[in-house]
């Protein structure tokens, strides 16, 4: 019975987790890069496009960027509020005040999603180049077993290669009939020639040629991580920021609460006498 | 019903072996290739005889040999045979290695394991 009550205590438990961060992601909007396998092949200032288009199409994205509308029409607010305080009565210059604090604490907090937001698309971002990274290096550990017998299918395939024209000579002689593949392959090997020869003269295959091999696709990567990481550590400067912004609103807070109370005090003209201090009663006794 | 349960129990398990089993280009390369030296080894055939079967099997295995060669689904996890085959070139791709040497296929193969006629000449009948 206890064990039953201890498994039911922990399904709920980790139940309430899962919920905790769906409800989460869906306060700020999500990203899940709906990227193809094949498009893993792509030379990483692609693949960083490809990335940026599949965000702009996400909910995420859109939260961004109504989040980022309502901060700069907060901004203006508060500047249209400013300038109306000059040559306003002290009564109007409080509301006008209480007005801005208002507007200045909405911005703290749209400015603070805003960063959330920004943190949760490069955080996301991290994970996708940390995910081809490892697989890049997956890969390099395969190869290195397999490079032996890469090696031989190479020689075999440039040996083959050599004797394509000996072939032709022989089939003359040896050969009983020339079968359908034969043809086949002998038209489909000069136009493969013409191919690979246009690909070799082709202007980006140099540029491409350095994407393609993996140590230079891994430093690539290495490099947009650490792009990330660099803003992601910048965006943690700007909450701190912010954290300072939240200090100064709350004291002028604080500060306009001690002028209203005092004007209310000065109206009531309330003075507290304290019947119970003995100098006022001095009088009392030396008369 | 037992007879009935019995045949469809091994009707099903025959479907499920078969349709796992695709014969690497290898496999079917290394069978032609048993084909043409059984005509190679064969005493029973005349001499003409052999040397058509041959021509017939030398085409077809000219085929296959490119074919295996230019596979590009050999390269994913390549099996033992398949590594094998690809380290002993001469023997595995005998056509292609005939026409290098200059020489013909069943030369070259014998060559290959060792027959050469040097050896030949070298051997002696010794008395135990």
């Amino acid at each position: 019975m206890k064990n039953l009550k201890l498994k039911i205590l922990l399904i709920t438990l980790s139940g309430s987790f899962y919920t905790a961060s769906s409800l989460a992601n869906n306060d700020l909007g999500g990203w899940q890069p709906q990227i193809v396998e094949k498009m893993y092949v792509l030379p990483p200032k692609h693949l960083n496009k490809v990335l940026n288009n599949d965000f702009n199409s996400s909910s995420l994205a859109l939260n961004l960027q109504s989040t980022d509308s309502n901060v700069k029409s907060k901004i203006k607010k508060i500047n249209d509020l400013k300038k109306m305080l000059p040559g306003l009565s002290s009564e109007e210059k409080m509301e006008i005040n209480h007005q801005i604090i208002v507007n200045k604490r909405d911005y703290i907090k749209d400015m603070n999603n805003l960063l959330k937001m920004k943190k949760q698309k490069l955080n996301t971002k991290k994970i996708f180049f940390k995910k081809i990274e490892t697989k890049l290096k997956n890969k390099k550990i395969t190869n290195k077993v397999n490079s032996k017998f890469f090696e031989n299918k190479k020689i075999a395939m440039t040996r083959s290669q050599k004797i394509d024209f000996k072939v032709l000579e022989d089939t003359s002689n040896d050969f009983l009939s020339k079968s359908k593949y034969f043809e086949q392959y002998q038209i489909n090997k000069d136009a493969v020639k013409k191919l690979q020869l246009a690909i070799e003269k082709h202007p980006m295959n140099k540029h491409s040629i350095l994407s393609k091999n993996p140590q230079n696709k891994l430093e690539a990567i290495n490099n947009f991580v650490h792009s990330i990481d660099s803003e992601i550590a910048v965006l943690d400067m700007k909450e701190q920021m912010i954290s300072y912004m939240a200090k100064i609103v709350a004291l002028d807070a604080m500060s306009l609460a001690e002028s209203v109370t005092q004007i209310t005090d000065n109206q009531n003209q309330n003075k507290i006498i304290n019947y119970n201090d003995p100098i006022n009663a001095i009088s009392f006794f030396t008369e | 019903m037992s007879q009935n349960f019995k045949i469809i129990i091994s009707t099903l398990l025959s479907l499920t072996f078969t349709s796992q089993i695709i014969a690497s280009p290898i496999e079917t390369l290394e069978r032609e290739r048993a084909n043409t030296l059984s005509y190679v080894l064969d005493k029973n055939i005349s001499v003409s005889d052999r040397k058509k079967f041959l021509k017939q099997s030398k085409m077809r295995l000219l085929d296959l040999e490119r074919m295996a060669i230019n596979n590009k689904n050999i390269s994913t996890n390549p099996d033992y045979n398949t590594i094998k085959a690809f380290e002993n070139f001469d023997l595995t791709f005998l056509v292609h290695s005939s026409l290098e040497k200059g020489k013909s296929l069943s030369i070259t193969w014998l060559e290959r394991i060792g027959l050469t006629t040097n050896n030949l000449m070298n051997t002696k009948v010794i008395r135990k």
